[in-house]
Parts: structure tokens; C-alpha cells; sequence
């Protein structure tokens, strides 16, 4: 009998598939047991198993695809990350356990209105679900704004631009910076804030730290509704 | 000292913590001196999907008394809450709400669905 779907349930899975996006940034690809019928609704994490020394800790990571029984996520190494540290030295064959789906950063409906997503690095891995999402099932014109320090850190940039490509309702543009976030703030204001008077978007913002708040609080300064503006703080 | 105690809805037994909260970090998951990390460096499971980052809602509590000696909830947390299950006027979020008053009296429950029973019931058709 194929096993149902449940946070709760502790989930085994085998590496089956690595790659490599840059020299510091890694996909790898776990395939669960046969006949397993894992949902989750795109913009969710599954929180993984992570045996540390004498216990065990639980680390959350994006969903960034799942094909049949085989899930993606993709991580970066993190200076002094225990938790990613062991996931980079998985290798294919090893077992992971994992739990969820979990999270309410997530895009559980079609978009009604004009959607604007908002990422930085490997935090394009929960919005990547969202924008296949979207774009099967609405015809609501959407924006990524897709933010690295460097090229080789915007990653999936075939795939995006293959959804760019086939979808005039779908806007992709990269912005490679140093400073990330104060341009993305910069540039959010421009776009969103200061050409138009349109307050009817919504927006789904992943980065890191304390500049996703920063446009978070931009936004909603600026006359978005609170509820418009979704986003999650790594 | 300050004094957590914590219910369960589900009926497990009531416990009660007396801890010190400038000795925190009491664990390693959710804000020093938290709800979760205080409950975690006793050895009382609390769910905490995310890793204690104010990314989920599973470690949603109801504070029953002591408010007082908590710290104020963030924007963050607070958008959080909006999507939990069972939410009261007097939910936190574990790993977000830390204990402030070194002599605080907290009562905390449990609700029994601290998962997100959200996720459990949605159809990624």
C-alpha cells in the first residue's frame, strides 16, 4: 500500500543524483521508496534528519522540485554549518530521513493579480515551485528579480529562462551585486513603489537576513496590504 | 528564578521548570532563552520543524499566564502566528518568545495540533 503524505511521518529516501551549480552550492536529489505519495504545495521545506555527534537536529530545507518520487533540494556551504557540512558529504546510495512538508511560505492558490517574486541565491529554491505553479495555472503576469553576488551564483538560469521564453505574462531579470540587498531594495522601490500607484500586487520574497525585512517593510510602508507581502528570512 | 510551566492539551502530565534565564542558551534551536530552548534543554519535546527560526508555526504555544515576561512579538513572528491553526489571542510562536523577567511565572499549554494541520489537508494537484 503506498504510504500517504503526512507531516508527521518520517520520511526515508536515498540519494540518487548530485549536482554541483558552483564551486560552494550543490543539489542533491533524493528518491524516496516506491509508491510514495509525497505532496507538498510549492514554497514548502521538509525538515531533515541530521545525525550530530551524540543526537540528532532537524534542519529545514526548500523543496526545489520534485518528480515523481524524487525530491530536490539545494543548499550552500555555510561557514561553521554543521547541518549542511553533513549534507555535503553525502553521496549517492546514502540514506536521508526526513519529515514534513512543512511551512505556510507557500503559494497554495492560483495568482489572481500580478505576482512579483523577489530572491537571492539559493533562496530561488522555494520560489522555483511557485513560479512552475503559477505559470501552469494562471495567466496573471509575473516577475522574478533574481539576485547573486556573482553570475555563477544565479542558479537554474536555463530553466528560467526557458520559462521566460515561452511565457510573455513572465518577466525574469538577474541582478548580480555585491551590495544584494541594498539594490534589491533600490530596485523593488523603482519598480514597485515609486513608477506606479498599482498596489494590487503580491510578492514573495526568500533571502537571507535582515534585508528581506528590510523590503518587506518597504512594501508594506508603501501601501501594499500586509497580507500582499509574503516572505520568508533565512 | 523564573518558573515555566507547561500543560499539555493532549493530557501528558504538567511539568515545571525553574532555570535561571540569564543561563541561556539552554540548547541550540529557537532564540536564547525562549519558550523552546528552555523546553529543549530540559528534555521536553517541542516540535520545531524549521529548526526554531520563525519559518514555521510548529512550535505554537498558548501562554496562559506570565505574558508579562516575555518579550514583545515581532513583525515577523507575528505573520507567522497569522497562519497557525488554533490561533489566541495569547499565542507565541516557542522559539521567538524569550523570558525576560528573571522572576517571571509562566504558564504555557501545548495545543495538541502543533503540526500545521494546513499543510496535512492541502492537494499539490
Amino acid at each position: 500500500m503506498a504510504e500517504a503524505s503526512s507531516p508527521r511521518t518520517t520520511w526515508l529516501s536515498v540519494v540518487d543524483r548530485i549536482i554541483d551549480h558552483n564551486e560552494d552550492t550543490r543539489s542533491i536529489f533524493l528518491q524516496m521508496r516506491e509508491g510514495t505519495q509525497f505532496k507538498f504545495v510549492p514554497g514548502q521545506f521538509i525538515s531533515i534528519l541530521i545525525p550530530l555527534g551524540d543526537e540528532v537536529r532537524r534542519r529545514a530545507y526548500s523543496i526545489a522540485s520534485i518528480d515523481g518520487g524524487r525530491l530536490e533540494i539545494c543548499f550552500n556551504q555555510v561557514t561553521g554549518g554543521r547541518g549542511v557540512g553533513w549534507l555535503f558529504e553525502r553521496a549517492p546510495g546514502d540514506a536521508v530521513e526526513f519529515m514534513g512538508p512543512f511551512g505556510n511560505f507557500a503559494l497554495d492558490a492560483p495568482p489572481q493579480v500580478e505576482t512579483v517574486f523577489i530572491a537571492e541565491g539559493t533562496a530561488i529554491a522555494p520560489i522555483l515551485p511557485m513560479l512552475l505553479r503559477a505559470q501552469s495555472s494562471s495567466h496573471a503576469p509575473m516577475f522574478l528579480l533574481y539576485a547573486a553576488s556573482d553570475r555563477a551564483h544565479i542558479l537554474y538560469n536555463r530553466e528560467l529562462e526557458t520559462l521566460a521564453a515561452g511565457d510573455a505574462n513572465f518577466g525574469f531579470e538577474v541582478l548580480v551585486a555585491d551590495n544584494i540587498y541594498e539594490r534589491l531594495h533600490d530596485e523593488v522601490h523603482r519598480r514597485w513603489v515609486a513608477a506606479d500607484t498599482n498596489r494590487a500586487r503580491h510578492f514573495y520574497i526568500c533571502g537571507v537576513g535582515k534585508g528581506v525585512l528590510s523590503i518587506r517593510d518597504l512594501l508594506r510602508s508603501s501601501g501594499y496590504e500586509r497580507r500582499a507581502v509574503h516572505y520568508e528570512q533565512w | 528564578m523564573a518558573k515555566l510551566h507547561v500543560k499539555f492539551e493532549n493530557g501528558d502530565p504538567d511539568k515545571v521548570i525553574e532555570f535561571n534565564p540569564a543561563d541561556a542558551p539552554f540548547h541550540h534551536d529557537g532564540r536564547p532563552g525562549s519558550i523552546l530552548d528552555i523546553l529543549l534543554g530540559h528534555k521536553i519535546h517541542l516540535e520545531h520543524a524549521c529548526g526554531g527560526n520563525c519559518a514555521c508555526t510548529t512550535c505554537h504555544v498558548v501562554v496562559k499566564e506570565g505574558m508579562i515576561g516575555l518579550s514583545e512579538a515581532e513583525e515577523s513572528e507575528e505573520d507567522m502566528l497569522d497562519k497557525a491553526p488554533g490561533l489566541t489571542p495569547t499565542s507565541r510562536l516557542g522559539c521567538q518568545a524569550v523570558v525576560t523577567d528573571p522572576d517571571a511565572e509562566i504558564t504555557v499549554v501545548i495545543p495538541r495540533f502543533t503540526i500545521n494541520l494546513a499543510t496535512e489537508n492541502r492537494d499539490d494537484s
